[in-house]
C-alpha cells in the first residue's frame, strides 16, 4: 500500500517536475504563471490590463491574417464561379464577335460597292446621254480574248456598239447582247479598234488591242513625232461612241505609241452602258 | 545544400502538430460544427496535446501549449490563463500515463484520455464558475467532452501514421 501510494508520488512528481529533453520549463512551472496570468487578469490589475491591451491587439492581427484565407474560401467559390460564367459568356461573346465581324467584313463590301456606284452615278452626270449600270458577272481572262460579261442585256435597252465606261474612262464596247446579259469587249483586246484623237493640233488615230494590257496607237500622220504623256480621247468618227470619251495617256515605247488606260481592265467590278443609238449597219 | 534541405524538410515534418495547435488557436476556425449538426462539436487542441504529449512531448513542448493556451483565451475572449490551466492540465494527465504506462495501445490511450477531459473541464468548469461572470452550457460542455472522447481513436489512427512518417524521416 505504501509502495503504489510512493509509486504514485514519484509519478505525479515526475509528470510535473521533469522538463524532457527539449523543454525549458516544467509543467509546474507553467502552471503557476499561468494561475497568477488567470488571477492577476480576474481581478482586474492596471499592469496586466494594459499588457493584456497590447496581446490583444497583436493576437487579433495575427488572428486577422491567419483566417484571411479560410475567410476568402466563400469568395473564392464565388469568383470560381463568377469564372465558369465568365469563360462561358466569353464563350459566347467570340461566337458573337465574330459573327459582328463578318457582318463588319460585309458592311466594308458593300461600303466599298456603295461608293464605287456613287462613283458611276456622279461620272453619269458627266457623261452627256442616257446611261445604265452594270455590273460585271464575269471577267475571266483569256490569252485570246479580252472580255467581260455584264448583267444587262436586251432587256435593259442594250445593243451592240455601245461604249461601256468605268466613272469617265473608257473600257470598251458591248459586242454581244442577251437577253439579260452583255459581253463587253475590252479595249486591249486584239480584236478592239477604236477611233481616238489626242493632242492639240488634234491628231486621230486608231486605238488597236494587242491582247496586253496597253493598247497601241496606229494609222497616226505621217510626219508626226510622237511623244508621250498625252491625253487620249475617243473622236466619235465611228458614228457608234460618243466623243470626247477619255481612254488614257501615250506612252512611247520604241517605235511604237502605247496608252496606258485610265482604267485597269483587270479590276472591274460595275460598269457603265451608255445606251446611245446605234447603227446596227455601221457596226 | 542537400543536408540543409533535409533539415529543414524534417524541421517541418516535426513542427505540424505544434503548427496545428498554434493555428487552431489563433484562427477563429473552431471544431464546432453547429451549422452542419446542432450539438456536434470537438476540442481538437486537447485531442492533439494529449497524443504528443503521450507519444513524444519534444513535439509540443509546455512551453508551446502554454502560450497557445494564452493565444487561444484572448481569441476567445476568456479570462487570461485559462485555457492554459486546461490544456497544461491534459498535459500533466498525459505526462502521468506515460510515466505510469509501459505497453501503450489506442484502447489504453482512448481510456486514459477520459481523465484527462475529465480533470481539463473539471479545472475549466471551477474556474470559469469561481472566478469569473462567464455564463456556460453544461450540455454544450458535455457534449463537447463526449465527441471529443469519441473522435479520439479517429485522430489516434491519423497521428499513428503520421509519427511513423516522422520517424522515418528522423532515420533517413
Amino acid at each position: 500500500m505504501s509502495s503504489s501510494r510512493d509509486d504514485f508520488g514519484i509519478a505525479i512528481r515526475s509528470a510535473l517536475l521533469q522538463k524532457g529533453a527539449r523543454q525549458k520549463f516544467s509543467l509546474v512551472f507553467l502552471l503557476i504563471i499561468s494561475i497568477i496570468i488567470f488571477l492577476l487578469d480576474t481581478y482586474q490589475f492596471k499592469f496586466i490590463k494594459l499588457t493584456k491591451i497590447l496581446i490583444n491587439d497583436s493576437i487579433y492581427r495575427a488572428t486577422n491574417i491567419a483566417t484571411a484565407p479560410f475567410k476568402m474560401l466563400p469568395k473564392l467559390n464565388e469568383k470560381i464561379k463568377e469564372t465558369v460564367f465568365a469563360i462561358e459568356e466569353n464563350k459566347d461573346l467570340k461566337a458573337e464577335l465574330k459573327n459582328f465581324r463578318n457582318k463588319e467584313f460585309q458592311v466594308e463590301f458593300l461600303k466599298n460597292q456603295n461608293d464605287s456606284l456613287r462613283k458611276i452615278l456622279e461620272s453619269d452626270v458627266k457623261i452627256r446621254g442616257k446611261s445604265i449600270l452594270a455590273k460585271v458577272l464575269l471577267d475571266k481572262d483569256s490569252p485570246y480574248l479580252k472580255s467581260i460579261v455584264i448583267n444587262r442585256g436586251s432587256k435593259s435597252g442594250i445593243n451592240k456598239g455601245m461604249p461601256v465606261v468605268d466613272g469617265n474612262y473608257l473600257i470598251g464596247k458591248i459586242v454581244e447582247v442577251n437577253y439579260l446579259s452583255s459581253r463587253v469587249l475590252l479595249l486591249n483586246d486584239l480584236n478592239s479598234r477604236i477611233p481616238i484623237t489626242f493632242g492639240k493640233e488634234p491628231i486621230q488615230a486608231i486605238l488597236s488591242g494587242k491582247g496586253e494590257n496597253k493598247p497601241v496607237l496606229e494609222y497616226l500622220p505621217e510626219l508626226y513625232e510622237p511623244y508621250g504623256n498625252q491625253t487620249v480621247f475617243t473622236s466619235g468618227k465611228d458614228g457608234l461612241l460618243l466623243p470626247g470619251i477619255p481612254v488614257g495617256k501615250t506612252e512611247m515605247d520604241e517605235l511604237n505609241v502605247k496608252v496606258k488606260l485610265f482604267s485597269d481592265p483587270n479590276q472591274l467590278s460595275f460598269v457603265t452602258v451608255q445606251l446611245i443609238n446605234t447603227n446596227k449597219d455601221k457596226f | 545544400m542537400a543536408i540543409l534541405y533535409k533539415n529543414l524538410r524534417a524541421s517541418i515534418v516535426n513542427s505540424l502538430p505544434l503548427i496545428i495547435l498554434y493555428y487552431l488557436s489563433i484562427s477563429e476556425i473552431d471544431t464546432h460544427f453547429s451549422n452542419m449538426f446542432a450539438i456536434l462539436s470537438f476540442n481538437l487542441q486537447i485531442i492533439i496535446i494529449y497524443y504528443w504529449m503521450l507519444k513524444n512531448s519534444s513535439v509540443l513542448g509546455n512551453g508551446h501549449i502554454f502560450f497557445a493556451g494564452v493565444i487561444n483565451d484572448v481569441v476567445m475572449g476568456l479570462p487570461l490563463g485559462i485555457s492554459s490551466i486546461s490544456y497544461l492540465t491534459v498535459s500533466f494527465v498525459a505526462s502521468y500515463i506515460r510515466q505510469v504506462t509501459v505497453n501503450m495501445s489506442l484502447f489504453t490511450d482512448w481510456f486514459t484520455f477520459l481523465l484527462a477531459i475529465f480533470f481539463s473541464n473539471l479545472v475549466y468548469l471551477v474556474l470559469i464558475l469561481n472566478f469569473s461572470d462567464l455564463q456556460i452550457s453544461y450540455v454544450d460542455m458535455s457534449y463537447n467532452a463526449f465527441f471529443t472522447f469519441l473522435f479520439y481513436p479517429f485522430i489516434w489512427t491519423i497521428f499513428n501514421f503520421y509519427q511513423k512518417i516522422m520517424l522515418l524521416r528522423v532515420d533517413d
